[in-house]
């Protein structure tokens, strides 16, 4: 695990690195995975509301624009975190980082308030099968989004604490895996659940 | 849930008994680490170890008191249907039997076997130092446990999942069963699925990236090959696992309708999502014992594998094909003739891939100097068996055929004659025939024969008798028929099988204590006289397996070096990197064993305390600087000279 | 020195997600048979998921790429197997 390797960015310059960030790879393509079989159960259940609101009755574009806007930034900004990394700025890094976070939040803060809006609509997890799956894909998506503060929050403490070596950047790339991966997965729900909901 | 209710389980005698006995036996274990001062010895080495060698051994271990957990579970079903209208068990009883069997047989039996196995030998076979993530192999084994012990103790507190192992919704969802049993289901299988997973991308990154130089992916020991397939399988599949449990507890415990009566709700995709996981899982036991028989056969019949590349391509084809057959577990639930064609063409496409593969067994013996060592002949008999389970499968692929046997002895015959040869023989066969690498000694050939004449006898006479059962109609899970069925007398044969098949497992279990004893102890590490990686190092294998990491340029590499008088495993020392122990996973996995617990059970406060302790642990993790440490030259030197015996 | 932290690669690439965004979006905001904008989505999102894959997230950059690119392939494919098959066999042809 020492071979160093110096003509590599600092976060692939040992062996464990390289290890780490090949095997987190290979997680998202379990993550993949996680998301198709939600989408799966969203796309069978989609119309079997029973007395419930159908997708076409709740779904309101300007909210959801919002989030795809918040977080298809945050994506973007992430990548200049990880880009002025590789060329040893660490201060515009971690701007960049709280960036992303801050717009994570953001992000966040609108999906709440958008279940809110189901909720007193009468548009609960317990409805209705289809509501079911789809706060179930939304929710699982948010969760994961949430835990990505609470790791970026980690990992910047770390960089500022501890300065960029083998270690801190090899966090800190891994961790900008996640979130565009994130990003991803929303493009699909923005797609696959609001457009398509809206067309009805 | 009042204390009484929450202890109900225990007012049948039988439970009460194995309740006793599982206290009894902790006492034991506790008194006497405690009496022989083993406590820190066995703290330091064995519950914090992120060796991947212990790792194996434990979960052998586990696997092992799992295999006599879900046996006694069988010679209860099988001695309850011996005779009509017996009363050994009552229905709920034996729903909960039958249940349990399937789920500790399969996830807690042949999955951490294949899997201890797989910890042992894949790193040894590509000549690295340990697996890509040391410490995540840890947590993937103590999540496992975790998640056995949950299910072991719901039938104790609370009450066992009795909706059988695959828990069909409406039967599993809180209107048909509210007891707690089946969020115990989705609790135990939650933890050791996560586990599971994890252990997937530890595999695929080691097999990909850690290989001794020179070592190409088409020079891979088979065994190494179908770890690798079967790795990518879990990691693709176990995915699905964990969406459908979290949706079982969130129908189960929350009220959502995914798989309810009403509002929208649809069973059938329970069972849907289940086959989306649980085929592939077929394969991910069945891939593995393929490799072990390929190293066996090949090492006892003295030739190299005969169709290397086309062993290879059929297992990738059955990874993906794998994940196309899945609705053939349920051609009677009212789907169209369209889809149910579509699945049985698939399904009957796998056949394909498999008898490439039993034709190139076949081919490796022909001409070979064939050595009947126990391995081998666990080997030997797979193929027959396996056969007929492959063949009663075509059967049951044909969709409108299953009309006629769906539900009935037939398949539960098939798929034994499938799970028991496939998997169960090929976990013997890599048992006895890696044993003496772990532990620098062989287990007795001749008790190893016994057990397994009486195992291979006693399977067919338990299992060949279903087979008619079910063309008679005698339907599965049903806990007792009236004597004017007829169904008497094959049940008995049946029964008499099973206790032959105790019988070898009794003596399987004799035969580690005989050979701790009496065996003799290996001199060179390669008592087989066989082909791969693992055979070049010393036995028992050092912390580093290799004090040098040999070059390989073929395969069977050592087998060749061997026979033209090479040493690969010579070669300067240099000191060695490697990872430190940590009882950080063991600890977290207990943490989140209470956090299912008492999730099992709606405890809430509990809940959240033990689920941010989780996050602690994790927060923990991050901000650990673990380094790992090096073992010098000199002490590598030392331990050298006392595994080859210097004076 | 503010120019060297905005790299041509990744500006493109954000300007080319907002644009794909506002292309899926016409399908909400023109009139369009379901089959056309079903297309449309797909192609746009699989087009976003590429952008973020391999201007963002740089999948091609090491030594492994092909072992990389095979496994996210690998989940994709076996995940529409899931989705369609599931599909086919609760809905469409039952």
């Amino acid at each position: 695990m020492s071979k160093e390797n110096t003509s590599l960015p600092l976060e692939y310059r040992t062996e464990e690195n390289r290890l780490k960030v090949f095997g987190f790879w290979i997680f998202l393509g379990a993550e993949i995975m996680l998301f198709a079989t939600l989408f799966t159960v969203y796309f069978v259940l989609t119309d079997r509301t029973g007395s419930g609101p159908a997708g076409i009755d709740i779904f309101e574009m300007p909210p959801v624009l919002l989030e795809t806007f918040l977080l298809l930034t945050s994506s973007f900004l992430i990548g200049l975190g990880v880009h002025a990394m590789r060329i040893g700025r660490v201060k515009a890094m971690i701007v960049f980082y709280i960036l992303t976070l801050l717009l994570g939040a953001g992000f966040l803060a609108v999906e709440i308030m958008e279940f809110v809006t189901y909720v007193n609509e009468g548009a609960t997890i317990t409805t209705s099968a289809f509501l079911s799956s789809l706060m179930t894909l939304l929710g699982t998506h948010g969760a994961h989004v949430t835990f990505g503060l609470l790791w970026g929050i980690a990992i910047i403490v770390q960089v500022v604490k501890r300065g960029l070596n083998a270690q801190t950047a090899n966090k800190a790339f891994i961790f900008s895996l996640y979130w565009h991966f994130l990003d991803v997965v929303w493009i699909f729900i923005f797609s696959f659940v609001y457009l398509k909901g809206v067309l009805g | 849930m009042s204390m009484e209710e929450l202890f109900e389980p225990m007012k049948e005698p039988m439970i009460m008994g194995a309740a006793v006995s599982i206290v009894v036996g902790a006492i034991t274990i506790v008194a006497g680490l405690t009496y022989f001062k083993k406590w820190g010895y066995f703290y330091k080495n064995w519950l914090t170890t992120v060796d991947h060698k212990k790792i194996g051994v434990m979960y052998i271990i586990v696997a092992l008191v799992m295999l006599f957990r879900g046996g006694i579970d069988a010679l209860l079903m099988r001695a309850q249907t011996a005779v009509p209208e017996n009363n050994l068990l009552n229905a709920q009883h034996y729903n909960e039997i039958f249940t349990t069997h399937g789920l500790v047989m399969i996830l807690f039996m042949a999955m951490p076997f294949i899997i201890g196995l797989m910890n042992v030998v894949v790193p040894l076979q590509i000549g690295a130092r340990d697996v890509a993530f040391p410490r995540l192999n840890a947590l993937s084994f103590w999540l496992f446990a975790a998640g056995a012990g949950l299910l072991n103790v719901s039938f104790i507190i609370g009450g066992s999942p009795d909706a059988g192992w695959t828990a069909y919704f409406p039967l599993a969802g809180i209107e048909f069963s509210p007891n707690v049993g089946n969020n115990y289901y989705a609790w135990a299988l939650q933890l050791s699925g996560l586990g599971t997973l994890m252990t997937g991308i530890n595999f695929i990154t080691t097999i990909m990236k850690m290989r001794a130089p020179g070592l190409k992916l088409m020079k891979m020991p088979m065994f190494t090959w179908s770890a690798l397939i079967t790795n990518v399988i879990i990691t693709f599949a176990f995915p699905v696992l964990t969406v459908a449990l979290a949706l079982m507890t969130l129908d189960r415990q929350f009220g959502t309708k995914f798989f309810a009566m009403s509002d929208g709700g649809m069973d059938m995709l329970w069972a849907n999502l289940f086959w989306v996981w649980g085929h592939p899982e077929v394969y991910i036991v069945i891939l593995p014992a393929f490799g072990i028989f390929s190293e066996v056969i090949s090492t006892f019949s003295r030739k190299n594998l005969f169709g290397y590349k086309s062993m290879v391509m059929s297992m990738i084809v059955i990874s993906l094909l794998s994940f196309m057959v899945w609705a053939h577990h349920f051609y009677t639930m009212g789907h169209g003739v369209m889809v149910n064609s579509i699945f049985s063409v698939s399904t009957m496409l796998i056949a394909v891939p498999t008898g490439v593969k039993i034709f190139n067994w076949l081919l490796t013996m022909r001409h070979g100097k064939i050595q009947f060592t126990t391995p081998m002949l666990y080997a030997l008999a797979f193929i027959p068996i396996f056969t007929i389970g492959g063949v009663t499968g075509v059967m049951l692929a044909m969709a409108s055929a299953d009309y006629q046997y769906h539900n009935t002895m037939f398949l539960v015959a098939h798929f034994h004659y499938v799970l028991i040869p496939g998997t169960v023989f090929g976990v013997l066969a890599g048992y006895h025939f890696w044993w003496p690498k772990i532990f620098g000694f062989r287990l007795n050939e001749k008790l190893g024969k016994a057990a397994f004449w009486c195992i291979a006898i006693g399977f067919n006479v338990a299992f060949f008798p279903l087979f008619i059962l079910g063309l008679d109609g005698y339907a599965r899970r049903m806990f007792t028929y009236s004597a004017s069925t007829g169904y008497g007398t094959l049940n008995m044969i049946s029964f008499l099988g099973a206790l032959g098949m105790a019988v070898g497992f009794a003596l399987i279990c004799y035969n580690i204590y005989y050979s701790f004893r009496h065996s003799p102890r290996d001199e060179n590490g390669d008592p087989w006289d066989a082909r791969s990686l693992e055979w070049a190092t010393h036995s028992p294998v050092p912390e580093y397996n290799f004090a040098v990491v040999p070059e390989v340029n073929q395969l069977d590499e050592y087998w060749y070096a061997k026979k033209e008088g090479r040493d690969i495993t010579a070669g300067e020392y240099e000191r060695i990197h490697m990872p430190n122990n940590s009882g950080a996973p063991m600890w977290m996995a207990g943490v989140l064993f209470l956090f299912s617990f008492f999730f099992v059970f709606s405890v809430w406060t509990a809940v959240i305390v033990f689920g941010i302790a989780t996050l602690g642990f994790m927060a923990f993790r991050s901000f650990e600087k673990d380094h790992g440490h090096y073992i010098e030259v000199a002490e590598i030197e030392a331990t050298e000279r006392q595994l080859r015996g210097d004076k | 020195m503010m120019k060297e932290l905005f790299p041509k690669e990744h500006v493109v690439g954000f300007v080319g997600s907002l644009i794909l965004t506002l292309a899926a979006l016409s399908v909400i905001t023109f009139d369009m048979s379901k089959g056309i904008a079903m297309t449309i989505l797909s192609v746009t999102a699989l087009a976003q998921a590429v952008v973020q894959l391999v201007l963002f997230m740089h999948i091609g950059e090491t030594e492994d790429k092909k072992t990389l690119y095979t496994s996210v392939i690998y989940a994709v494919v076996v995940g529409l197997v899931t989705v369609f098959g599931s599909l086919l066999t609760m809905i469409w042809g039952y």
